[in-house]
């Protein structure tokens, strides 16, 4: 009788609906399919080609700030008695020393080959934006989230940016740079003494904007820590904010120290912003042109592709493109 | 709402003060105060004991000490009767150190100790230096001096104290004719035609209040503001002075003096100023002045320091606005389109390039078009500014297209627009008449900001085209330990950003009527 109904509908059986037996352990699972928060971040970074690109530029920097260095021992006064090495723009400077990679970008003034110059520069260029920005980005998120999350915390903090904020910048950094010589640790040490503040400051506004929303409004009326909601319900959130934050952080560093070495407050070594700083007067003769731009467009190459590279991670941390 | 505002201010005007005192600490307490011999060629030439009281002085003078001297000490209380003349000579002698001074001495040396020390001062001995026998070294006179770190809060409250300065009628001692203030219509610089003036005897400026055909018409002198004394920049003169008196060369008019002589002068005779003694000290000075109102400032052709980073600031924020906005827009509506890729890489390559590099770039290619890549003072045109109010203005505009762009891409998303759009309003009407009013909130809010930031004038620009405006002050006083210029300027600098605070706050209030301070409205 009841077959006799089913085959009415002129459906096969297993399009029908039919009992299923009761299963506990069954019932325990989840069943939406299997989601890994960094495996998509990086599924969704590569679906782009431009970002392969990206990245196979941003190692060959790495590689040449880093290992270039150490292969290729570089010695700035090396030429220093040889008056036929300076100031050679890259077409002379392959006549005098042969086509080599140490000649491709021209000798600077005191007959150092340029290329070689820019990338020890580099080295310590990007050393430092990445100390820096390791430092303000911890010391930031961590006091910027305690000073969303508490209002005791917000009145005395907001007090405090409001004072250090107006300080300018630069004196405190000429003040550091006076005390401490212009050594590589107290740049850090200038550039990181403040310069957490603005990164607290915006990740305090971004955790105001979603602390009170209604998930974690009821997150906190099921008795959930705040502590618990801060790292499982807001940090996931703020992961996207964070590294796009990061992204524009790094190359603010080095632009930061090519104005310092500018203004004749930067470092004592041969940063990429002294290697400007001290090429400026190049700029103006000319035939020497090359010894200025040259680590200007390297500088800016460097600047652009770990901006690149960070806004593009940025937007695939976001999880709301993992669809 | 007025209430909010005060409290606002006072709140401002306090974080001012604690900014200041931070400030003073920081040059005052942590920094080296030796560099400032490093390019002293005094110092170098001195040496012993001599090169220890110069130090003193130049610390003193530089405002890092309070200080005296033995010998200014005694010469003082011989001025004022307190010592015999003999008694005079024989304390000025200091024994090679304290066991070797003579009686009279031993008294006067006592009394300076108990004097300073009482004070909470450091009294130093410094014992002569000879080589070996009984010749004294070159600068190894024995000396004996007193010296303190000023306290901090002294120090605030003596800058706070100064800044303004209200003219005094008892200010110059020897004067010609009755103390007091008289108001005329028509003052005598214009020899007897229609221009009100008050002009002060006994005060420090002799005209109080004028007019003239300089900008902004109408000037005073009753209230003046001293922000700090510069020592080693510019000598003397005050932050604010430097900043707003007028550069370039002297500009030549027919001038009739006080005592009736016509010439052709560059003299501001309303600037004059009281100095005493000044009329009978110089045969130049009796020919034109009957009185010792004889210090006066000069006409120059060209603008002050203030003048040219404003005039070169506010007209890059305009074309920041003019055309950073349109474009921010039109990159919401077109997303993901050419327009808005275009739009995206030139904000990246201004945010990420140093912007250094982009202003060279930006001079280079200003120069290859043909254009002035350096600022004249003294042979100034018009095409002198282009180049600077573009490397101005390219960055603010990339700043202005990112947040407008994202301003109006997340209003995009509202419930309002779609409301609007499914009541039928076209896309134009939505975007012009609904999204971009919400949207523009955010940037109305930075309107006073940037207005009042073009003051303070910018660094790397104005040093790269050598503009004389106000930008490098901050930076050059640092590199010269000027003290007194750096806490003028960061002073300048903090007022400045709260008072765009404030002014950003209540003209976002004013365009906005959901935005209220006051609790009670709603």
């Amino acid at each position: 009788m009841n077959n006799d109904k089913i085959n009415e509908t002129g459906l096969s059986k297993e399009e029908l609906f039919s009992f299923v037996d009761h299963d506990e352990l069954e019932s325990e699972k989840i069943t939406a399919p299997r989601y890994s928060y960094w495996q998509s971040v990086f599924r969704v970074f590569f679906r782009k080609k431009i970002n392969i690109v990206i990245l196979t530029l941003l190692f060959i920097i790495i590689m040449f700030a880093y290992i270039y260095p150490l292969v290729y021992h570089y010695d700035p006064f090396a030429n220093l008695n040889r008056p036929e090495m300076k100031h050679l723009n890259p077409s002379k400077a392959i006549k005098v020393m042969g086509l080599s990679i140490h000649s491709i970008l021209g000798t600077g003034a005191s007959g150092q080959s340029t290329f070689d110059a820019i990338w020890n520069g580099s080295k310590i260029s990007i050393s430092l934006a990445f100390v820096c920005a390791a430092i303000n980005m911890t010391i930031g998120v961590l006091l910027g989230a305690v000073w969303g999350f508490s209002k005791r915390f917000d009145i005395f903090m907001t007090e405090v940016y409001n004072i250090l904020g107006n300080v300018p910048y630069v004196l405190f950094i000429s003040v550091m740079v006076m005390l401490f010589s212009a050594s590589f640790w107290t740049m850090v040490f200038a550039l990181t003494i403040t310069g957490w503040l603005g990164i607290a400051y915006f990740i305090r506004t971004q955790v105001v904007i979603i602390r009170d929303r209604e998930y974690n409004l009821a997150s906190k009326c099921l008795g959930t820590s705040t502590v618990k909601i801060a790292l499982k319900n807001i940090l996931p959130f703020m992961t996207s904010v964070i590294v796009t934050l990061l992204a524009s952080e790094i190359p603010s560093y080095i632009s930061y120290e090519v104005f310092l070495s500018y203004i004749g407050m930067g470092l004592s070594d041969m940063s990429l912003g002294k290697l400007i700083y001290s090429a400026e007067s190049s700029m103006v003769t000319p035939g020497w042109e090359f010894e200025f731009w040259s680590p200007v467009a390297i500088s800016s190459i460097i600047t652009v592709v770990l901006y690149v590279v960070g806004q593009n991670l940025g937007d695939a941390s976001d999880p709301r493109t993992h669809m | 709402m007025t209430k909010y505002l005060i409290k606002r201010l006072l709140h401002g005007l306090l974080s001012v003060v604690a900014v200041v005192g931070l400030v003073m600490m920081l040059i005052y307490s942590l920094m080296n105060r030796n560099l400032i011999f490093v390019n002293d060629p005094q110092y170098t030439k001195l040496s012993n004991n001599v090169k220890t009281v110069y130090m003193h002085q130049q610390w003193e003078a530089y405002g890092y000490i309070d200080y005296e001297n033995y010998t200014d000490f005694i010469s003082q209380l011989h001025l004022q009767g307190e010592m015999s003349d003999s008694e005079y000579e024989s304390a000025k002698i200091l024994g090679r150190d304290a066991t070797k001074d003579n009686k009279v001495t031993q008294k006067y040396v006592k009394m300076f100790t108990e004097h300073y020390e009482d004070l909470g001062w450091k009294v130093t001995r410094l014992n002569a230096i000879s080589y070996g026998g009984n010749r004294i070294a070159a600068g190894g006179d024995s000396k004996l001096l007193a010296s303190r770190d000023i306290p901090i809060f002294k120090r605030m409250w003596e800058y706070f104290s100064k800044i303004i300065k209200i003219e005094d009628v008892n200010y110059a001692k020897n004067i010609v004719g009755d103390r007091g203030l008289t108001f005329t219509l028509h003052d005598p610089i214009y020899d007897g035609s229609f221009s009100p003036a008050i002009i002060g005897n006994g005060t420090e400026h002799k005209y109080l209040l004028y007019f003239d055909s300089q900008f902004p018409y109408i000037h005073q002198n009753i209230i003046k503001i001293k922000l700090g004394t510069s020592y080693s920049v510019k000598k003397g003169i005050d932050v604010w002075d430097n900043i707003t008196t007028r550069q370039g060369s002297y500009v030549m008019r027919t001038v009739k003096f006080p005592t009736g002589l016509v010439e052709q002068s560059a003299d501001d005779l309303h600037t004059a100023r009281y100095i005493e003694g000044s009329r009978d000290a110089l045969a130049m000075n009796r020919d034109r002045f009957v009185d010792d109102y004889t210090n006066v400032d000069t006409y120059k052709n060209s603008m002050s320091r203030i003048g040219f980073s404003f005039v070169i600031g506010i007209i890059s924020v305009l074309i920041a606005y003019v055309i950073g906005i349109p474009v921010g827009v039109i990159m919401a509506r077109k997303k993901d389109k050419l327009v808005d890729k275009i739009g995206t890489i030139y904000v990246i390559f201004i945010i990420a390039v140093p912007s250094l590099a982009y202003i060279f770039l930006f001079k280079a290619i200003g120069g290859k078009l043909g254009l002035p890549t350096t600022f004249i003072t003294e042979r100034l045109t018009t095409s002198m500014y282009i180049l600077p109010i573009i490397s101005l203005s390219l960055p603010s505009i990339a700043g202005l297209m990112r947040w407008m762009r994202r301003y109006m891409i997340d209003q995009m998303n509202s419930d309002y627009v779609k409301f609007a759009r499914s009541g039928g309003l076209t896309e134009n009407e939505i975007f012009s008449k609904h999204i971009l009013k919400n949207a523009a909130i955010p940037i109305i809010h930075g309107i006073p900001g940037s207005i009042l930031g073009s003051l303070t004038g910018a660094i790397i620009t104005e040093r790269v085209y050598v503009v004389p405006g106000a930008g490098n002050l901050l930076t050059t006083a640092i590199n010269n330990y000027d003290n007194g210029v750096i806490v003028g300027v960061t002073l300048f600098y903090a007022m400045l950003s709260i008072i765009s605070i404030i002014l950003g706050d209540i003209l976002m209030a004013t365009v906005d009527p959901r935005i209220s301070y006051t609790t009670k409205s709603r």
